[in-house]
């Protein structure tokens, strides 16, 4: 959906030259088919100041998939998603991040990550902190045009000229998710999102991600400490634990999914279960 | 509706200045009934009046505009530099480790303790009162640009390079304009410090400018010159802080702190 809104046609081409702009940019915010990209994990470890975190861990994620990572505090969960982003650098072993079919490299679409909190500039509108999400691409009012189309895509097309502070906390972390997509990324890792958000929100804000997902079609990785959002947004689910990967579940539960359905809530009493069962004796 | 708008806004607008305004009507009501002797203490009237004659001769433009002139090239001058060390040793490690002991040694003295220096130095000329300035200016916009740049969520500047700034891009996006209400801070100390150190120099050592005036004055007995002087130093200020102000409200109006209501 936002791809459609992206394309040449959503925009508005006021003279020919920026029509050609657009034109470019709109291959750019719409890679063949599949744009989702592929993450191959091999014996990675990572530790801080002595303090192991992740011993080696392997992991491969097609592309296109949502797959989403689970544990307790402090099990390694956020920084195996930042490592994958390159935000940290492995201790040892390789993560490779790449488009299924060869492509140029300029061609590969971009890795993007939500943080826990929106972090937008506050001194920026609404609309240049979409803007952000497209630094170095097209040129001014082609950000600006399609950073509009996003903002609609999220619902906030009235409040592109506001200031960030004017916004309630779930509205910024709609701004963010704008912001992360707006450049049609082919990855796009969510590190415990919507955590600060009050249920209600929450709910909104994972059916909005899985619609997105769904129409977009890149990999997405989503860290949470909730397992009931886990299950209802993913298709695969990671159990992290000691450093590496204790538990690995597919869910096929069709979509969309109702909450409350039986079989998303016996998956979510199996990984409590286990999230519980390793819990040390007090 | 409109007019009880305009009222309201007329009230808010006059009460700051209901007690400047008793003090001067007490002040007359004093003087004009003898309780205060006129060779302490002039009545506003008498100020009026040495203003009037002041302005009438020139005397008063001319010594307003060089001091004017003077409080500003020195402040152009101490605040750049201030601005600009404050920048680098904000951004490079390096630049602070080499400068920032230094800065902070020379911060300790006070800068109006080296006058006997910079009088042997420069004499009672132009070049006194400029480095006088500069040197006092300097270090609110130096301590208060670093302090700005060095509080800069990280959490902003890792945003923005995952989201591939440059380093020109994430410095003029993110870290400049979040130093900036800081920025301000320093910008109104240095205007407060830029007054006070051009009067004093100009009362101990100079031939021309507000603060000879008022010393000229002393010498003749003219108290009511003496106080015109401070007036208008206490005009000046309220003007340089009005000024700050509506330049913070124009650049900070992202900020809720700094919105006006």
């Amino acid at each position: 959906m936002l791809l459609d809104a992206l394309s040449r046609d959503a925009l508005p081409a006021p003279h020919p030259l920026v029509g050609e702009a657009t034109s470019r940019a709109g291959q750019h915010a719409r890679p063949p088919a599949g744009r989702g990209l592929s993450v191959t994990v091999q014996d990675l470890h990572k530790s801080f100041d002595g303090h192991t975190v992740i011993a080696g861990l392997d992991l491969y994620l097609p592309p296109g998939g949502f797959t989403a990572i689970v544990g307790r505090s402090g099990c390694g969960k956020s920084t195996l998603l930042r490592t994958i982003l390159g935000l940290e650098r492995p201790t040892a072993g390789r993560v490779n991040v790449e488009a299924p079919t060869a492509a140029s490299p300029r061609a590969v679409a971009p890795r993007r990550i939500m943080f826990q909190e929106p972090r937008l500039l506050p001194w920026a509108s609404v609309l240049d902190n979409v803007a952000v999400g497209l630094t170095g691409i097209g040129t001014r009012s082609e950000r600006r045009d399609r950073a509009a189309a996003a903002l609609a895509e999220v619902g906030l097309a009235d409040k592109a000229g506001q200031w960030p502070a004017t916004l309630s906390g779930g509205q910024r972390q709609r701004v963010a998710l704008a912001r992360a997509l707006v450049s049609g990324p082919g990855l796009l890792a969510l590190d415990e999102p919507l955590g600060a958000l009050d249920a209600l929100t929450r709910i909104g804000m994972q059916d909005l991600i899985e619609r997105i997902w769904r129409s977009q079609g890149f990999t997405a990785l989503l860290v949470t400490h909730d397992v009931s959002e886990a299950v209802a947004l993913a298709d695969r689910i990671l159990v992290m634990e000691g450093g590496g990967v204790a538990l690995d579940l597919r869910v096929d539960v069709p979509r969309p999914r109702r909450r409350g359905e039986p079989e998303l809530a016996r998956l979510e009493g199996r990984i409590l279960d286990h999230l519980l069962g390793t819990q040390p004796a007090a | 509706m409109s007019r009880a708008l305009t009222l309201s806004r007329l009230r808010d607008t006059a009460t700051p200045w209901l007690l400047p305004a008793a003090i001067l009507v007490g002040w007359q009501a004093a003087v004009s009934a003898v309780f205060v002797s006129n060779r302490v203490m002039p009545a506003p009237l008498d100020v009026v009046r040495a203003g009037w004659e002041a302005g009438r001769t020139g005397e008063l433009w001319t010594n307003l505009g060089v001091s004017t002139l003077r409080a500003l090239a020195g402040f152009a001058v101490g605040g750049s530099i201030g601005f600009a060390l404050g920048l680098a040793n904000g951004l490079s490690r390096l630049s602070e480790a080499l400068t920032d002991t230094s800065v902070q040694m020379v911060r300790n003295v006070p800068h109006l303790s080296l006058i006997p220096l910079v009088i042997l130095w420069f004499g009672i000329g132009e070049e006194a009162k400029l480095f006088l300035v500069a040197l006092g200016v300097f270090f609110p916009i130096y301590a208060n640009t670093l302090h700005g740049i060095r509080s800069v969520d990280p959490a902003l500047v890792e945003m923005g390079r995952v989201y591939g700034m440059s380093r020109a891009d994430l410095f003029r996006r993110v870290v400049l304009p979040g130093a900036l209400p800081s920025i301000f801070v320093g910008l109104r100390y240095a205007l407060g410090i830029m007054w006070l150190t051009l009067i004093v120099a100009e009362t101990i050592s100079a031939s021309s400018g507000l603060g000879y005036m008022a010393m000229q004055a002393r010498e003749f007995m003219l108290v009511d010159v003496v106080v015109l002087a401070i007036l208008i130093y206490a005009a000046l200020g309220k003007l340089a802080d009005t000024l700050t102000r509506a330049l913070e409200r124009s650049c900070l109006s992202w900020n809720p702190a700094y919105r006006s209501a």
